[in-house]
């Protein structure tokens, strides 16, 4: 059994109804989900399951309907909108499928965009050279392919060293090959960072490299396995 | 009647953007306003003017002399160009109310002749009785302000007697639109009145049977009014004439001709300001709305609209707005002009004003408007019409930012934020710079419409506190023997008396002339003094004579030049003169002299014009009752009262102005910084979510948007001030005349105020834009590609 004190995210019967009208669509209809200090999880499910629902709630973007989600000692559906700020701003890392860089800044100070407002945060430098892209450092987002935006946009969600990285189908834009780059990434700063790392992907093959993997369906968590045997992104076959 | 897609999709947007779309119609509805507030009142003015004069056959030459036989009128009337000539009788009498303890006079006009010039306009009863000794009528303002009407008595003092007149009725005449009594600032209609009484009775009370004082004459269509002017001054130099004047000298008249100046130089300024403003708002709301189209435009073409359609649509989508702009200017131009002439019947006494509503006016503001909207609309449109479907469906290839200025950074100690304004702000420098540029012309009107307050205390301070610093002046009806000041010394109440001598004179230089009072004074005066450059009081000159800049200017002398002064009372020598320096002041052209060696010049012996005093406050009411009753007394002239009278009035319409002005300036403040933000906001509204999903908060958000907004604005601030100084410098020029001379001085507060009220319009645009910023979907922008 894990030490209770090694638990990062702790949600309970977590429910999210969205509403138009007379019009509801039950998002997520209970989700009971731990993660460990240092976990990678990898999150399978189809289309509408509620996979990026329940991110964006873990990660203080949105809100719940019902049910209650802890991040450390933090109850996450107690806090409000400044404080949920603040969570987003201390302690999450967030990784989009369309990458949301600043296209005025340049990669360097994207990563500065984030380094500037953290509270221990590793050198931009650093992070870049992290994902690989030390020498792309002056290159503004419309001169980069979508892989090294994607993973300036990672080095971005590192550089302050957070508790957690989410990541919301990070490889959806990008082909086989620069899908692996950014998953080398991915593994590569979990393990420097030690974040706990939650990755939302469509691609099953995926799985492999993750420590643990969930799978959603109709705003449930129908499946959970754990793997023994990590694999490196570049042995998972696209 | 079907409306078509197109159709519908164009009043959706307007709906859809109504904020913006009001903001540029208020900038467009300002532009069409000042249009027709500036030339209606023009037209108004002048048009009014024109039928009076012509209704009531108002003379085109004034000449004052001191007594000539009736015969000379038809000598007058033999001058070729002079249609019809008539003499008159003009003199001034002291008011003699009892419950008014201030001076007040009236001018006594002997009434037109049937047929005559400068007709009356009677507004109530009738005409005096041209046999009665004792009835008269009084004019409008006058009968107003002291509640007087057909029946009452007027006790006058005529030529040192006192006289109950009875009032038989009150009218208006085209020689009295702007009443400015003499020696006054303002019309003061309390203070000064002008009473018709029949020849006859004048001739009895000022010693002037079978003579005249006073001449108007009537030109024939065409006539030479220069050569009827030399040939008229000829006629009356042995009479006492001391120069004949055209209209354009007539105070009245040329108060009117002020206004009339003053208010095209509003239509030449103002409606261009908006209008260039409000097609900069077209153009860059319509390229935002275009680049936002983009995949429409693209699609419209490839199912088979023209590029003429697409485009004619977003024009019309413009126009619509100018239509929106040109219904409000309307309204806001009939109603301001309804004000104005509120404003005008206060000012100017006309029998009738009619605002004019000239639908050929309406309609040319409207189409200027519309031209303007259209010009704005014409770049970006023009983008539409040659963008090819197949690009236009693709995505918009991304926008290109340059790393530079690393140095402002560096300075500036910039976050990345900070970087991020500068850079979007200089991305699109045409239309910061056109947002700069209209914030700048809100600062600019405001600089242009707060300056004259302090050029009105200068003015002030110059006149009343440094130059003219007597409480009371006593003007005498003809020359007094120097002991006369004694007289005036022991009156109650006066603490120091100083004599004056004025003689009028024409003074010319290589070909320039102009006629006007030289003035006398001891040659160390302690209350009318003359001020030098610096306002130190200068000294009279025992030989040589000082001139105002502004006279100096219009004849073109020089400290040392030699000047022809031709006398025009007494033996009317001719000498030369030595300018010896120049003196400032505001109020009318000055020339300036020691007392005795003006009356060297005279060779008439010490002779004094009048004494300025300095009188015990608490004893005014006695002195006035005194001065009233000296037999030698003209007119009584109050410096606190004229003051007064001058501070009032001058707040009354300034206010007003100002009122207008500000509103104004705020429509294209709001109506620059709103719409500048709401683009800004729509480029960059993907970013500002991304950062609030990072961490940033609400308040850091905003802060990109508003540090671009900032800059725009303070950027503005001081382009304002550069180009609202231009204006007023501009206005002060042109506002100069004969009569008076406006200082140029622009106060700091005026820019200080000018600024803070733009900042105030620019922050309660981004008041309004603060709620879409809080309310930024995060998750949105992360579900779509840009
Ligand atoms: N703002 C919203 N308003 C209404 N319904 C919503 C909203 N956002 C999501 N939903 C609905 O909630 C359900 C879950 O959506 P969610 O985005 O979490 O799915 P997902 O698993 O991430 O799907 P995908 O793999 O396509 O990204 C869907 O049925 C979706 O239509
Ligand atoms: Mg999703």
């Amino acid at each position: 059994m894990p030490d209770a004190s090694d638990i990062v995210f702790r949600a309970t019967g977590l429910t999210k109804v969205y509403r138009s009208g007379a019009l509801e669509v039950h998002a997520l209809r209970g989700i009971d989900f731990q993660a460990r200090k240092g976990e990678f999880i990898v999150i399978l499910g189809p289309s509408g399951s509620g996979k990026s629902t329940f991110l964006n709630i873990v990660g203080g973007l949105d809100r719940a309907s019902g049910g209650q989600v802890w991040f450390e000692e933090h109850q996450l559906t107690a806090l409000d909108e400044g404080q949920l700020t603040q969570y987003r701003r201390d302690h999450v890392g967030f990784v989009f499928q369309f990458y949301n860089l600043v296209p005025s800044l340049t990669a360097h100070e994207n990563v500065q965009l984030v380094t500037e407002i953290a509270r221990h945060p590793m050198r931009a430098d650093e992070a870049l050279a992290l994902v690989g892209l030390q020498d792309r450092a002056n290159h503004f987002p419309a001169q980069l392919s979508g892989g090294e935006q994607q993973r300036v946009a990672i080095a971005r969600a590192i550089a302050k060293n957070p508790e957690v990285l989410l990541c919301d189908e990070p490889t959806g834009a990008l082909d086989s090959a620069t899908g692996i780059k950014v998953l080398e990434a991915l593994t590569q700063v979990n393990r420097a960072v030690g974040a706990t790392t939650l990755v939302i992907t469509h691609n099953a093959a995926i799985r492999d490299i993750a420590d643990r993997v969930i799978r959603f369906a109709d705003g449930r968590i129908v499946e959970e396995t754990v793997n023994t045997v990590k694999k490196q992104p570049s042995e998972v076959a696209w | 009647m079907v409306i078509s897609p197109l159709r519908r999709k164009v009043l959706r947007d307007l709906r859809r953007l109504w904020a913006q779309v009001l903001a540029i119609a208020l900038v467009l509805a300002a532009g069409v306003a000042t249009l027709i507030l500036g030339n209606g009142a023009y037209a108004s003015l002048s048009e009014t003017r024109a039928h009076y004069y012509d209704e009531n056959r108002f003379a085109d030459v004034f000449a004052d002399v001191t007594r000539a036989p009736r015969a000379l009128l038809g000598e007058v009337a033999e001058i070729e160009g002079v249609l019809d000539a008539e003499a008159r009788i003009v003199k001034l009498g002291l008011l003699d109310l009892p419950g008014m303890v201030e001076p007040g006079s009236v001018l006594f006009v002997s009434l037109p002749e049937t047929g005559g010039l400068n007709r009356l306009y009677l507004r109530q009863g009738r005409l005096p009785d041209p046999l009665a000794a004792r009835e008269i009528v009084v004019s409008d303002g006058f009968a107003a302000a002291h509640r007087l009407g057909p029946g009452d008595l007027l006790p006058v003092l005529m030529n040192g007697q006192r006289r109950d007149l009875t009032i038989t009725g009150v009218a208006l005449s085209p020689e009295f639109i702007y009443a400015l009594g003499p020696g006054q600032m303002m019309p003061d209609p309390r203070r000064f009145g002008v009473v018709w009484a029949p020849r006859s009775a004048l001739e009895a009370a000022y010693d002037l049977d079978g003579a005249f004082s006073n001449l108007v004459l009537k030109l024939a269509p065409g006539a030479n009014p220069d050569r009827v002017i030399e040939a008229l001054d000829r006629l009356t130099e042995r009479y006492g004439g001391v120069g004949a004047t055209g209209r354009a000298d007539q105070i009245s008249h040329a108060f009117l001709d002020a206004e009339l100046q003053a208010l095209w130089a509003m239509v030449r300024v103002l409606p261009p300001i908006f209008l260039l403003v409000a097609a900069m708002l077209v153009n860059m709301t319509l390229s935002r709305l275009i680049t936002l189209e983009r995949e429409q435009i693209g699609l419209l073409k490839a199912i088979g609209y023209s590029s003429r359609a697409v485009a004619q649509h977003y024009v019309e989508f413009v126009l619509l707005i100018a239509v929106v702009g040109i219904g409000i200017g309307f309204a806001a131009g009939a109603w301001l002009g309804s004000e104005l002439a509120q404003i005008y019947a206060r000012f100017f006494t006309f029998p009738y004003l009619v605002f004019t509503r000239d639908p050929q006016l309406y309609g040319l503001a409207a189409v200027i408007t519309l031209a303007a909207a259209v010009a704005g609309a014409l770049y970006a449109v023009r983008s539409v019409v040659k963008l090819p479907p197949a690009v236009a469906m693709s995505p918009p290839s991304p926008v290109v930012y340059r790393k530079r200025g690393a140095w402002v950074r560096r300075l500036l100690n910039l976050r990345q934020t900070g970087v991020m304004v500068a850079r979007h702000l200089m991305r699109w420098p045409f239309r910061t710079a056109s947002s700069t540029l209209g914030v700048a012309m809100a600062v600019a009107i405001l600089v242009a419409s707060l300056w004259p307050f302090g050029s009105i205390d200068r003015m002030i301070d110059v006149t009343f506190f440094r130059s003219e610093r007597h409480d009371a002046q006593i003007v005498f009806g003809t020359p007094e023997p120097l002991r006369a000041v004694f007289a005036a010394q022991d009156m109650p109440g006066v603490m120091v008396a100083e004599p004056f001598r004025q003689v009028a004179a024409t003074i010319s230089h290589r070909g320039r002339e102009k006629t006007l009072a030289i003035t006398g004074r001891p040659a160390e005066p302690r209350l009318s003094r003359v001020l030098d450059a610096g306002l130190r009081p200068m000294p009279m000159p025992q030989a040589g004579l000082i001139l105002s800049e502004a006279l100096a200017k219009t004849l073109q002398v020089r400290p040392g030049d030699q000047v022809t002064v031709a006398l025009q009372e007494g033996r009317r020598s001719t000498v030369t003169l030595r300018v010896s320096a120049l003196s400032v002041g505001y109020m009318g052209l000055g020339a300036a002299m020691e007392i005795g060696a003006l009356n060297r010049l005279m060779g008439e012996g010490a002779l004094i014009s009048g004494v300025n005093l300095m009188i015990d406050d608490a004893r005014a009411a006695e002195f006035y009752a005194a001065a009233r009753t000296t037999p030698k007394t003209e007119l009584i002239g109050v410096t606190s009262l004229m003051l007064s009278r001058f501070r009032a009035t001058l707040a009354e319409n300034i206010t007003v102005m100002v009122t207008v002005y500000v509103v104004l300036a705020g429509i294209i403040a709001i109506g620059v910084v709103y719409n500048f933000s709401r683009i800004a906001l729509s480029e960059q509204g993907r970013e500002l979510a991304s950062l609030r999903v990072l961490g940033f908060t609400n308040r850091e958000v905003s802060g990109v948007l508003f540090g671009e907004l900032a800059t725009v604005v303070l950027l503005a601030q001081p382009l304002g001030w550069l180009i609202g100084y231009g204006i007023s410098a501009a206005m002060a020029a042109s506002f100069s005349s004969d009569l008076y001379r406006v200082p140029f001085v622009v106060e700091r507060d005026v820019f200080a105020i000018a600024s803070l009220v733009v900042c105030a319009a620019a922050l309660v645009s981004a008041w309004a834009i603060r709620g879409r910023i809080n309310n930024l979907d995060m998750i949105e922008v992360l579900k779509t590609r840009e």
